[in-house]
């Protein structure tokens, strides 16, 4: 399949901080990706910079970003790509809608390549049905919809010039579960009609299985484990994407007590020499505190730990 | 919406009475009344006192005073100036108009130099240009209206390119309309300037904030994320954002027009309420300063229901609750 | 206090400038007494509105003179205010010189003067149509002008924390009247209430009866706003966790308000303060202009300005005449500096 996305060697920071380090993943047309990891790890940093919409202090520091073969890092208007090749929907919907237009207004003026101002309204009405939203919603503002109803206008807007890619930043966090499951749902149908690819950020692993088919899982701005969704949540390499896994309260039964992952993600500006998670590891060895381990590829796979070899990022 | 503005008009109506209460309290405590004054005038007959006596209700208790005097401020009876011998509603009328036209032109002039110069600073935060801009800021904020009023009238007095003092020039009488408004308006000038002047530096730095905050907030992530340009961005979604704030404290803002204007009218001769509440003053002429005051009131009565209608016209949220 | 200062100086460096004039200025109205040049009162008749002296080093004939004197000036046209020098007649500055008996800060008498001439006269910022000196006014209206900021501030503040601090806690109907009655006070302009309130009781009356009424005009305008803005504070405070807590333990609600109320109000409070200062020093000047506040021949910035008001000849044959205001001026946008340094630092999200 043909690729859509692909970053190679992205770092992103400033001089202080390193946010993101050695980054390499790509995405293929209709895939679903997700990136699994806890809060602070760099997930969302990563989709602020696919579409260079990084905070100010922060740059692309290395590396190449190919959106359809063309380097999004070397572009300066970003305008024709955002919106139109890629969307993106947010955790929380109603800060992310300006309170003082109504949808209809919002979605419009997200159309790209439509002067007629008839075709444009038609094109949003189309889509609100596709999202499965009433025509009426058109007229509403943000503050008359349900935090289901905002996400799937979110949507709405994120998809209507038809993108490529659409970024999905913690989609369902905050909505309850049934209208959480709903956008989900909604986010399938969509790949399945729109042929869409879809990195999706979410800190629930079993979410991530189900709706991906292949799942990164980031700690401290390094990528530790790639594989398929199945490969990762069934036989987990890393040592923290097993704690992880095993953190799910499914893999219990009841009245037994769910393990957890013992102290705290180091913060980004006193990160501990050698692997990151080597303070937080039950397999550490000498090594682990000395040096950073490298990229391990097994086939498809991708694990940065020094219980698979011995390789040291350079 | 409008249940709401009949809600913010209701709203208003203790607030009304609280004010004449608390105006007619004054004139309690003040040494001396009305009558003892009147009485000591030989024009004035016996009668005619205890005519008016009754008028005002003077041989019952004070809560009846009050209501007496509250039901003769409704029908714009609010007393005889003791030292012009009119009715005060007949001064206030020429005044008011003077006031309102000099607090009107400068809240327009702040309000239309402030909105533009604050989106400017904020686009320029932390750049020398915006680091100026504030500089200037506080200096328009710090300094008392009646010292730039000063200021003006001696580099006035130097230059004498302006009018100063009154509302028209000599020729006033036999010009036609359209010169006559221009000869108001230049007369104008010089206190409206001035009061724009120290409007606009907590205006400039209210805008500039509002503006900074706006655009930090997610739905201008959204924008940017939608592929709008950094133009729309800023005139549509910051600038409508911003601005709601603002119309929030034009109340408080007119209050401060007011008095501001109530020196500078002073100051630069100005005809308006300012002046005539010092006369008031000066001369013991206690009806004249209390419908002043009640005059004032009432304006930002006004002021705030015309921005509490402003914003639930521009704001949805109030809108459509 | 003194980790404020440090932070203020690395974070803000003109607001720790300003916080320095500031005690400056207070300082110098405190020692008016010695530093000023002349008694307050003193009428030079033969120099009225006479421009600020110039200080030389240097002569006509361009010598230089250790000790700086000034040129003896003179009156030659009394109807234009023309003052012409005397090129002849240097008068040189010396410390500790002679003059009138005067008391000193209320303790003692002493007829010696900080700087002066023997011959001449030295007026730095010139002399008003009395012929009184400018400077030494200042110093003496500085008195009045900047104690009656933080006397004003100290009383609406009390005020303003009792009733915010009641309508907050108890709520309800009190909370209701309360605010109501605080809405009411600021519906009215501030300048028409100021006016009026002062219309209530005679013109004439003491410099101290004007000064005590000045203050009590000021704060009772002042308050209304202030209480708002606490009870907005008590209230949100009253929901925060830890005074759950504390209700939770069975603390009294009098140890809950000094305990855990006032503390957590105290950061705004130094900030607001200061911020409101200008306000009150405004006030007073705004009153003094109009002949309604402190009475002649005691100065306060705001008198001293009265005399420009509708007199263009004095106004722009003198502008030495407006250095109060600039004094104003400086003091205000003094505190506005401070104030705003205080908030940043202050804050505990900046430390």
């Amino acid at each position: 399949m043909k690729k859509i996305l692909e970053l190679k060697n992205i770092y992103v920071g400033n001089e202080e901080i390193k946010i993101l380090k050695n980054i390499n993943f790509e995405v293929k047309k209709g895939e679903v990706l997700s990136i699994v990891g806890e809060s602070g790890c760099g997930k969302s940093m990563t989709l602020r910079t696919i579409i260079k919409l990084l905070p100010k202090n922060i740059k692309i520091l290395k590396g190449k970003i190919l959106f359809n073969e063309l380097d999004i890092t070397e572009i300066q208007d970003m305008e024709r790509i955002r919106g139109k090749e890629i969307g993106i929907i947010f955790q929380e919907p109603s800060s992310y809608l300006n309170p003082l237009f109504t949808i209809g207004n919002q979605i419009e003026e997200a159309i790209k390549n439509e002067k007629s101002k008839k075709l444009c309204k038609e094109k949003v009405f189309k889509i609100l049905q596709e999202v499965g939203l009433p025509e009426n919603v058109y007229y509403l503002y943000p503050h008359q919809l349900s935090g289901g109803m905002q996400q799937r206008a979110m949507i709405a807007m994120a998809i209507v010039n038809n993108p490529f890619l659409l970024l999905a930043d913690e989609p369902t966090t905050a909505l309850d579960v049934t209208t959480a499951l709903g956008i989900i749902n909604l986010l399938k149908n969509l790949v399945a009609t729109h042929n869409l690819s879809v990195i999706f950020v979410t800190h629930d692993i079993s979410l991530a299985r189900f709706i991906s088919d292949t799942i990164i899982v980031m700690y401290a701005g390094f990528i530790i484990e790639k594989g398929t969704s199945e490969e990762i949540y069934n036989q987990p390499l890393h040592p923290y994407t097993k704690k992880l896994i095993n953190c799910l309260p499914e893999k219990y039964r009841k009245r037994e007590r769910i393990l957890t992952i013992e102290g705290e993600v180091p913060s980004l500006k006193n990160l501990p020499s050698g692997c990151p998670f080597s303070n937080r590891c039950d397999f550490k060895i000498d090594i682990c505190e000395k040096y950073l381990p490298g990229e391990i590829k097994f086939e498809n796979r991708i694990v940065r730990c020094f219980k698979y070899g011995n390789i040291v990022e350079s | 919406m409008r249940q709401y503005i009949f809600k913010r008009l209701i709203q208003f109506i203790p607030l009304l009475l609280g004010m004449t209460f608390i105006s007619f309290i004054i004139i309690q405590i003040a040494p001396g009344d009305y009558f003892t004054q009147l009485k000591m005038n030989p024009e004035i007959s016996p009668e005619t006192i205890e005519n008016m006596k009754k008028l005002f209700g003077l041989d019952k208790p004070i809560i009846t005073q009050y209501f007496y005097w509250l039901k003769n401020v409704f029908s714009f009876n609010l007393g005889e100036s003791f030292t012009y011998h009119v009715p005060v509603s007949y001064l206030i009328k020429i005044r008011l108009k003077n006031t309102l036209a000099l607090s009107i032109f400068s809240i327009f002039l702040t309000w239309i130099i402030s909105i533009p110069l604050g989106i400017f600073g904020a686009v320029k935060e932390g750049k020398f240009i915006g680091k100026f801009l504030s500089f200037l800021a506080y200096i328009g904020i710090s300094i008392p209206s009646f010292f730039l009023a000063m200021l003006f009238i001696f580099f006035i007095s130097k230059t004498g390119f302006l009018p100063l003092g009154g509302t028209t020039s000599l020729f006033y009488e036999n010009a036609s309309f359209f010169e006559k408004f221009l000869d108001y308006l230049k007369h104008l000038l010089v206190p409206g300037l001035i009061l724009t002047l120290t409007g606009i530096g907590s205006l400039y730095r209210l805008m500039k904030n509002n503006f900074l905050e706006v655009l930090n907030s997610p739905y201008i992530f959204t924008a940017y994320a939608k592929g709008l340009p950094e133009w729309k961005i800023y005139l549509k979604h910051a600038l409508r954002n911003a601005i709601n704030p603002m119309i929030t404290i034009f109340g408080y803002e007119l209050s401060s027009i007011l008095s501001g204007a109530g020196l500078v009218e002073i100051i630069t001769g100005w005809p308006g309420m300012g002046r005539l509440i010092l006369e008031g003053v000066l001369s013991s002429d206690l009806y004249l300063v209390m419908a002043s005051l009640l005059i004032g009131g009432i304006l930002l009565i006004i002021g705030n229901l015309f921005s509490d209608i402003l914003l639930a016209i521009v704001d949805p949220r109030i809108r459509l609750r | 206090m003194k980790i404020i200062l440090k932070r203020l100086k690395k974070r803000n460096k003109l607001s720790y400038i300003s916080f320095w004039i500031i005690i400056f200025l207070y300082l110098s109205a405190l020692l008016a007494d010695l530093i000023s040049p002349y008694p307050y009162n003193k009428q030079f008749r033969d120099y009225p509105l006479c421009p600020p002296t110039r200080i030389h080093f240097f002569d006509y004939n361009r010598k230089f003179h250790l000790r700086p004197f000034v040129y003896e000036i003179r009156l030659v046209n009394p109807a234009l205010n023309k003052y012409e020098i005397v090129k002849e007649k240097k008068c040189p500055i010396y410390f500790l010189v002679k003059g009138e008996r005067r008391k000193i800060l209320g303790l003692f008498y002493s007829d010696r003067y900080l700087f002066g001439t023997k011959e001449g006269k030295v007026f730095l910022f010139g002399t008003d149509i009395h012929g009184r000196d400018i400077f030494t006014r200042i110093l003496y209206g500085a008195r009045i002008s900047l104690s009656i900021g933080i006397i004003g501030v100290s009383i609406s503040f009390f005020l303003g924390f009792l009733i915010g601090g009641i309508s907050g806690y108890f709520g309800g109907k009190i909370d209701n009247f309360l605010m109501r009655l605080v809405e009411i006070f600021m519906m009215f302009p501030s300048f028409y209430l100021m006016l009026s309130l002062r219309a209530v009781f005679p013109l004439n009356l003491s410099s101290f009866q004007i000064y005590l009424l000045i203050v009590i005009i000021l704060s009772l305008i002042g308050w209304a706003g202030l209480a708002r803005i606490i009870r907005g504070m008590v209230l949100s405070i009253k929901e925060e966790e830890y005074i759950l807590a504390a209700r939770a333990l069975g603390l009294s609600t009098f140890r809950i308000i000094f305990k855990h109320i006032i503390p957590n109000t105290f950061s705004y409070t130094i900030t607001a303060i200061t911020l409101s200062i200008p306000g009150y020093i405004l006030g007073e000047s705004a009153l003094s202009l109009l002949g309604l506040g402190i009475q002649e021949p005691y100065p306060s910035w705001g008198n001293m300005l009265s005399v420009c008001v509708g007199n263009l000849r004095v106004l722009s044959n003198a502008p030495w005449m407006l250095t109060p205001g600039f004094f104003i001026f400086l003091t205000i946008i003094c505190f506005n500096f401070l104030g705003d340094g205080l908030r940043d630092v202050l804050d505990p999200k900046n430390w």
